[in-house]
C-alpha cells in the first residue's frame, strides 16, 4: 500500500503566501498573549493549589462563596474534569502550609454535608516560582541553541539558522495557540507544558533534520541544479516519510489529546499543534530562510550554494 | 543464518537482559495482586512468609513517580538568616535594623545571606567582632565562621530530616539535598499531611538516656521471648527458612538446630544477645528489623516490658560478620536523664594523643552540675544518646565528669564523629527549617492518571502497529516486533537503572514509540524508491538503510539533546520525562535499525517468507 506515487509538487513557489501565514499566526497569537495573558499553573506562579474531589457535585459559585468566607475573594476556583472535582488556587504566601490549611478548613465548614478528599495539594513559595520560570526558559533557549550549533556544525551555517528560525517560529506559534485556546481546553503554562515544548522542538527539528539531509543528500549529486529546484526535489522525495511519520505522530497526539484526561490535555495540545506547525516551518521557514539567503547572496554576486 | 551468529546472540542476550531486570516489576505486580485478593489478616501473615521476597521484589523494581502513586514531596529550606541572628551576642537596636535590612534584601537577591550581612555592617562602618567571636577577629574571619555554621546547620537539617523519616518508617523515602540550603524529601503512598509536616518540622529532640544493666535488660527480653513462645505457632514458624546465617552470632542452649531454636525462641531467634560482645543489647539483622519492630508492639508482650523500660533502635545499621548488617536494639530507662538543650557546644576532631576520632561536648552551668551528678553515679554504665528516638551511640561512662566537658570515644572513623558531632549539636542549635514547596497528590488522583496515560498509551501504540502492518506488509511485521522490543528495552533499561516513571514519562514513551517508528519510515520509504530504481531486493535494504542512517541519527541526536537539557533544567516529573525520552532515543535506534536489519537478512535468505515493503 501507499499513499503517493512520484509527487512533483512545487512547495517553494507560494512560499511568499507562507510567510504572511506565518506572521498572521504568531500575531494573532502574540496579540492573544498580550491581551489575555498566559495561565500560568502554579509551578510558576507560587502560591497554593488544591484539588478536591466532593462526594456530590458542587456549584462553582458556592465554592466562591466558601472562599469568599475564608478570606481568599480573590483566589482561582475552577473545575477539573469533573463537577465534582474542584480547583482552588490562591497566589497568597503565608508561613508552612497554613493557607492550604484555611482553605481545607473553609471548605469543611461550608460543605459541611458534602464531605470531600483531597487528590492534590501544591504549596509554591515565591522564590520556587521564581527559580522554575527562569529555569524553564534557560531550558528552552538552550535546547534551541545547542540544536541550532549542531544543526551549523553538521549541515551549513544558514541552515543552522534556518532551523533556530523555525524553531523560535514553532515555539511562538504553539504559545499563541494555547493562549488563544486557553478558554476551551484550560490550558496552564506548567512544568509538563515546559516539557511539552521542548519535545516540540525536537520533533521539529527532527523533520527539518531529514529534509536537510535530503538536500545535502542531492546536493553532492545534482551539483549544478538551482537550490529552489533541488530542495522541491528533495521535499517531494521525503514527502511521503513526512506525510506517514507526522501523520502517525500527530494521530498518537490526538488520541493522548482526547483520552488523556485533563493532567495530560495541556502537554499534548502543545504537542498537537506543535507537530503541525513543525512540518509546517521544516518546509516555509528553515528550508525557505536558507533558500533566501543563498539566492540574495547570488543576487549580489558571491557564490554560495 | 550462521553468519549472523553473533548478532542474534547479541539480541537475544539483550531481550534476556531486560527481561530478568523487569522480572521483579512483575513479580510485584503479581504479588501485589495475591495479597489485594486476600483478607487483611491473611495478607498479613502472607507478607511475614514472604517478607524477604516481597522486599527484594519491591526494591527492584520500576519505581513509580509520586504523581502516579500518590504521596508527599517537600522541599524545606534551612533558615541561614534566623541561625545568623541566633548566634549573635549583644544583640541591640542596630543589630535589628541590619538584621531586618538583610531579610529584605536576601528574599530577592542570589547572594548568600553571610555576605549580604557583611556588606550592610561595612556600610555601616561597623565591626562585626561587636556582635560575633570576639573583639579581635576581624571581619574576614567572622565571615568564615558564619559560612561555616550555615553549612553545618544545612547537614544538622539534614540529618534530622533524615533520622525523622528513617523512624517514621515510610518504603523508599528519598530524602537529598538540594542547592546551597534545600533538602527534598520525597514520601510516596503519605498522604497524613499534617502528621508529616510536623514530623519535619518539629523541633529536634536530645535526650540522654541510661542503658538497663545487662542482667535486667536480658531477663525482660527472655520474658518477651517466652511471651512470644507462648503465643507463637502458627504466625512465625515460617519465617524461620527466610534466615540462614544468624546462628554464628546466637548462643544456642544445649543441642539445638537453629530451626528448633528459632521455633522454641521467637525473640532470640532473631534479636541476638551476646553478654560477651554486647552487653545489655540486642543486635537484628536489617531484613529482621521490621518483624521485630512488630514483635515489640504485640499487646501480650507490651504487657511483659516493665514500665520504666523502653526499647529503642540505633539510627543506623553497622557491618558485622559477612556482609550483613545489623542494627542494634537498646533497653533503656524510659526517662531521659537530660535532655540536649544543656549541650552549648559539639565538636569532632582526632584525638592528639593517639589520633583516633573523638566528639567534644561542652554543656552550660545547670547542665554541667547536673552531667557530673549523672556520671558520678553511674560509672561503668552505659549511656544513650538518642535523637528523636533513635539511638546515635552508646559511649560507657568512664567516671565522673566535671565541668561539662565530655569526650565521647570509640567511634570507628571520622566520618562517625562528624555525625555524632551534628547529632549533639541538633539538641544545642535547631537548625531551623521551613516548608517552601509542598506537593501531594492523592492515590485516586494518581489512578486515574496512570488509567488515562496508559489507556492512550495503549491505543496509540497498537494502532501504530495496525498502520504499519497495513502500509508496510512484512516490512511493517519486522518493525512491529522491533517497537516491541523497544518498549522492553526502555522498561528494562529504566528497571536496570531503578529510574522512575511519572506521567511525563509515559508520554515520553509515545514520543519514543513515534521516533522508533520514524526511523523505520525512513528506512522503508528509502528501501522503496531504491526497489523501484531496479535494484535487487537485498542491494536495496543494504541501500535504504546505508541513505537512512544519516537522517537518523542527526535527528535522534537532537531529539536526544532536547533530552539531555531537560534532565538538566527539570525538576522531577519532568525529569521522568527526559529519562524516558533519553533511554528510549537509545532503545529505538538498536532496535528499530539493528534488530530489523538482521530480520531482514533472515528473511531475505529464508526462501519460505517473501519478502515485501508494501
Amino acid at each position: 500500500m501507499r499513499f503517493f506515487g512520484k509527487t512533483n509538487i512545487d512547495f517553494m513557489r507560494p512560499r511568499n503566501i507562507a510567510y504572511v501565514l506565518s506572521a498572521v499566526v504568531i500575531l494573532a497569537g502574540l496579540a492573544s498573549v498580550l491581551i489575555r495573558g498566559l495561565d500560568y499553573g502554579i509551578d510558576f506562579l507560587g502560591g497554593t493549589e488544591l484539588i478536591v474531589q466532593f462526594r456530590e457535585p458542587v456549584e462553582i459559585a458556592d465554592v466562591r462563596r466558601a472562599m469568599d468566607r475564608a478570606g481568599f475573594g480573590r483566589a482561582e476556583i475552577k473545575t477539573f474534569g469533573s463537577d465534582r472535582d474542584i480547583l482552588v488556587r490562591t497566589v497568597e504566601q503565608a508561613q508552612g502550609t497554613e493557607v492550604a490549611d484555611k482553605i481545607r478548613t473553609g471548605l469543611t465548614d461550608y460543605f459541611s454535608k458534602n464531605p470531600y478528599i483531597v487528590l492534590k495539594e501544591d504549596k509554591i513559595g515565591p522564590k520556587i516560582g521564581a527559580e522554575l520560570r527562569r529555569d524553564a526558559l534557560y531550558a528552552i533557549i538552550a535546547s534551541v541553541v545547542v540544536i541550532g550549533a549542531y544543526i551549523w556544525l553538521r549541515f551549513k551555517f544558514i541552515y543552522g539558522v534556518g532551523a533556530v528560525v523555525a524553531l523560535i517560529h514553532d515555539v511562538l506559534v504553539t504559545l499563541g495557540l494555547i493562549s488563544i485556546f486557553d478558554g476551551v481546553l484550560n490550558l496552564e503554562i506548567d512544568q509538563n507544558m515546559v516539557a511539552a515544548f521542548l519535545t516540540l522542538v525536537g520533533l521539529s527539528v527532527n523533520d527539518t533534520v531529514v529534509i536537510f539531509d535530503r538536500i545535502r543528500e542531492n546536493q553532492k549529486i545534482f551539483k549544478t541544479m538551482p537550490l529552489e529546484q533541488l530542495m522541491n526535489k528533495s521535499l517531494n522525495e521525503t514527502l511521503s516519510r513526512t506525510i506517514i511519520t507526522m501523520g502517525t505522530i500527530f494521530a498518537v497526539l490526538l488520541i493522548l489529546l482526547i483520552f488523556g484526561g485533563e493532567v495530560n490535555r495541556g502537554f499534548a495540545f502543545a504537542l498537537v499543534v506543535g507537530t503541525v506547525a513543525g512540518t509546517y516551518s521544516s518546509i516555509y521557514i528553515a528550508s525557505a530562510i536558507a533558500l533566501e539567503w543563498v539566492n540574495r547572496a547570488k543576487a549580489k554576486g558571491a557564490i554560495i550554494n | 543464518m550462521r553468519k549472523y551468529s553473533f548478532k542474534i546472540t547479541l539480541i537475544a542476550a539483550s531481550v534476556l537482559l531486560a527481561l530478568y531486570f523487569l522480572y521483579p516489576t512483575y513479580r510485584d505486580y503479581q504479588l501485589h495482586k495475591e495479597m489485594a485478593a486476600m483478607s487483611a489478616e491473611d495478607s498479613l501473615s502472607f507478607y511475614e512468609q514472604n517478607e524477604q521476597e516481597i522486599r527484594d521484589n519491591r526494591q527492584k523494581r520500576i519505581k513509580l513517580g509520586l504523581d502516579l502513586q500518590g504521596g508527599m514531596r517537600v522541599v524545606l529550606e534551612v533558615h541561614v538568616l534566623k541561625l545568623i541572628e541566633d548566634l549573635a551576642k549583644n544583640r541591640d537596636e542596630a543589630f535589628a535594623q541590619i538584621m531586618k535590612e538583610v531579610r529584605d534584601e536576601a528574599s530577592r537577591s542570589e547572594e548568600s545571606p553571610v555576605l549580604l550581612l557583611r556588606r550592610k555592617f561595612e556600610q555601616r562602618q561597623i565591626r562585626m567582632s561587636r556582635y560575633y567571636l570576639t573583639l579581635r577577629d576581624d571581619n574576614d574571619r567572622i565571615t568564615g565562621y558564619l559560612e561555616d555554621e550555615a553549612t553545618k546547620a544545612i547537614d544538622r537539617g539534614m540529618e534530622i530530616v533524615r533520622n525523622r523519616v528513617d523512624q517514621y518508617g515510610v518504603s523508599e523515602p528519598n530524602v537529598q539535598k538540594l542547592g546551597g540550603t534545600r533538602i527534598i524529601v520525597e514520601l510516596p503512598g503519605v498522604s497524613r499531611e499534617a502528621e508529616v509536616r510536623q514530623l519535619l518540622q518539629g523541633t529536634a529532640l536530645l535526650e540522654f538516656k541510661l542503658l538497663k544493666e545487662p542482667e535486667i535488660a536480658y531477663r525482660v527480653m527472655e520474658a518477651i521471648d517466652q511471651a512470644l513462645a507462648a503465643v507463637t505457632d502458627t504466625t512465625d514458624t515460617a519465617s524461620v527458612a527466610a534466615l540462614t546465617d544468624t546462628t554464628k552470632i546466637a548462643t544456642p542452649e544445649g543441642d539445638m538446630t537453629p530451626e528448633e531454636f528459632r521455633k522454641k525462641h521467637p525473640f532470640f531467634g532473631i534479636a541476638i544477645v551476646n553478654p560477651q560482645q554486647f552487653p545489655g543489647e540486642a543486635v537484628v539483622a536489617e531484613e529482621n528489623r521490621e518483624k521485630v519492630r512488630r514483635m515489640l508492639e504485640r499487646e501480650e508482650v507490651r504487657r511483659v516490658i516493665p514500665n520504666d523500660i523502653q526499647f529503642v533502635w540505633s539510627a543506623k545499621s553497622r557491618l558485622l560478620g559477612e556482609g550483613q548488617r545489623y542494627y542494634t536494639l537498646y533497653p533503656v530507662k524510659s526517662t531521659p536523664e537530660l535532655t540536649g538543650g544543656v549541650i552549648t557546644t559539639a565538636r569532632a576532631t582526632l584525638d592528639p594523643v593517639d589520633n583516633l576520632p573523638i566528639v567534644t561536648m561542652e554543656m552550660n552551668g545547670e547542665g554541667a552540675r547536673e552531667w557530673s551528678r549523672i556520671t558520678g553515679a553511674n560509672i561503668n554504665k552505659r549511656i544513650a544518646i538518642v535523637l528523636d528516638n533513635a539511638v546515635f551511640s552508646a559511649p560507657v561512662v568512664r567516671g565522673k565528669i566535671p565541668g561539662g566537658h565530655s569526650q565521647i570515644e570509640g567511634m570507628d572513623n571520622l566520618e562517625e564523629a562528624r555525625l555524632l558531632e551534628i547529632v549533639l549539636k541538633a539538641g544545642a542549635l535547631p537548625a531551623p527549617v521551613e516548608i517552601i514547596e509542598q506537593r501531594s497528590v492523592g492515590p485516586s488522583l494518581g489512578e486515574d492518571s496512570i488509567r488515562a496515560g496508559l489507556l492512550s498509551s495503549l491505543v496509540a501504540t497498537v494502532l501504530t502497529m495496525i498502520f504499519m502492518l497495513v502500509y508496510y506488509r512484512t516490512g511493517g511485521t519486522v518493525a512491529t516486533v522491533a517497537l516491541l522490543l523497544c518498549i522492553l528495552f526502555l522498561l528494562g533499561v529504566l528497571a536496570a537503572f531503578q529510574g522512575t516513571l511519572t506521567l511525563p514519562g509515559i508520554a515520553g514513551i509515545i514520543l519514543t514509540l513515534a521516533v522508533a517508528v520514524d526511523a523505520n519510515v525512513l528506512i522503508y520509504e528509502r528501501i522503496r524508491e531504491e526497489l523501484l530504481t531496479g535494484k535487487t531486493l537485498r542491494a536495496a535494504i543494504d541501500a535504504g538503510y546505508d541513505k537512512a542512517w544519516s537522517a537518523i541519527f542527526d535527528s535522534n541526536l537532537t531529539t536526544f539533546f532536547s533530552g539531555v537539557i531537560l534532565w538538566q533544567f527539570g525538576s522531577g516529573p519532568v525529569q521522568g520525562f527526559a529519562l524516558t525520552l533519553m533511554i528510549g532515543i537509545a532503545a529505538s535506534m538498536f532496535s528499530a535499525i539493528f534488530i530489523t536489519r538482521v530480520m531482514f537478512y533472515l528473511l531475505t535468505d529464508s526462501s519460505k517468507i517473501k519478502l515485501n515493503f508494501g
